[in-house]
């Protein structure tokens, strides 16, 4: 085995889980906007995006053990403590935040059903904090930021979350109750006339 | 008569009711069919996807022999006096082309200022 062998699968296990957590933040934003067609029902987006945000755990751990264990790069442990590691403290620290963030809300996923919908919910907004996070630190970090590829596959990522992050603003917020509520209005305002 | 009628109804409202029941759950395990192919094919992709980004870094990293001759197949042709000849083997170090001259003049001595 090459001893730069376990730096390059860090930067490809980095490289898809930027895209692996770019998917998730796109089926969060289409779950809440309650988005289903012929065949794909809501249940589909919301169980696609738990299993997703999974497997990007499983590709972000990939990612750093290999960095931390990687004789080349020699970082440690101490690199998951944010802005103490000596190679690009800040830069590697973000990520740290990114991912201590990401854990924190899959935990609190898991345990949903403890904690209430209030609290999880509020947990769960952070995840709008740790996407951008994540790219600021494959961005500062990445050796690989100049190369084609990179800009290309991070670009699609965060182009693809604007475009869907700037269609969930501006779409009307969607009020599953709507109809029967409008319905409701409709027959107390016809029973009040006469 | 209201009686006949709906035993004449009821049936039929029970099959509709059976069908609407099998038809959601029929669809249900489609969907469930779908979410777990797809899941297990982001996995699998993604499995894959690391070794491709792997490679397709190991071949890029700046500084490498294998990106300078990436960089030299990519630039060759690209203009006529900018084909590069790049010595890719790491054998052959190149001797510096500077040469250090000793210049003989007086020297200047610049005195005043101070940083702080």
């Amino acid at each position: 085995m090459s001893d730069t062998f376990l730096w390059y699968v860090t930067r490809g296990a980095g490289a898809v889980s930027l895209v692996l957590l770019s998917g998730v933040v796109i089926l969060g934003l289409l779950s809440t906007m309650r988005v289903q067609a012929t065949g794909w029902p809501r249940f589909l987006t919301t169980g696609l995006h738990r299993n997703l945000a999974l497997t990007a755990v499983v590709f972000l751990v990939l990612h750093i053990v290999t960095a931390v264990v990687d004789p080349f790069t020699h970082l440690g442990w101490g690199a998951l403590i944010p802005f103490t590691s000596y190679y690009r403290t800040f830069w590697l620290g973000l990520g740290a935040i990114a991912f201590e963030l990401l854990l924190a809300i899959v935990i609190t996923s898991l345990v949903r059903g403890f904690l209430g919908h209030r609290a999880w919910r509020a947990v769960h907004w952070l995840a709008y904090g740790s996407w951008p996070v994540a790219v600021v630190h494959g961005f500062g970090t990445g050796t690989d930021v100049w190369a084609a590829w990179f800009i290309v596959l991070a670009g699609l990522c965060v182009g693809a979350v604007l475009i869907v992050a700037a269609w969930r603003l501006l779409a009307r917020p969607v009020n599953p109750l709507h109809a029967p509520q409008a319905t409701f209005r409709g027959s107390v305002q016809k029973r009040e006339l006469p | 008569m209201a009686l006949s009628l709906g035993s004449e109804v009821l049936p039929t409202m029970q099959a509709m009711t059976y069908d609407a029941k099998e038809a959601r759950t029929n669809a249900r395990d489609a969907a469930m069919r779908t979410l777990n192919r797809l899941t297990a094919g982001v996995a699998v992709g993604a499995f894959a996807s690391v070794g491709v980004l792997a490679v397709v870094s190991a071949a890029t990293i700046p500084g490498t022999s294998a990106a300078a001759n990436t960089t030299a197949g990519s630039s060759t042709g690209t203009g006529s006096t900018t084909s590069t000849s790049s010595s890719s083997s790491s054998s052959s170090l190149q001797a510096s082309s500077g040469v250090s001259s000793t210049t003989s003049g007086s020297g200047v001595a610049v005195s005043g200022g101070s940083h702080p």
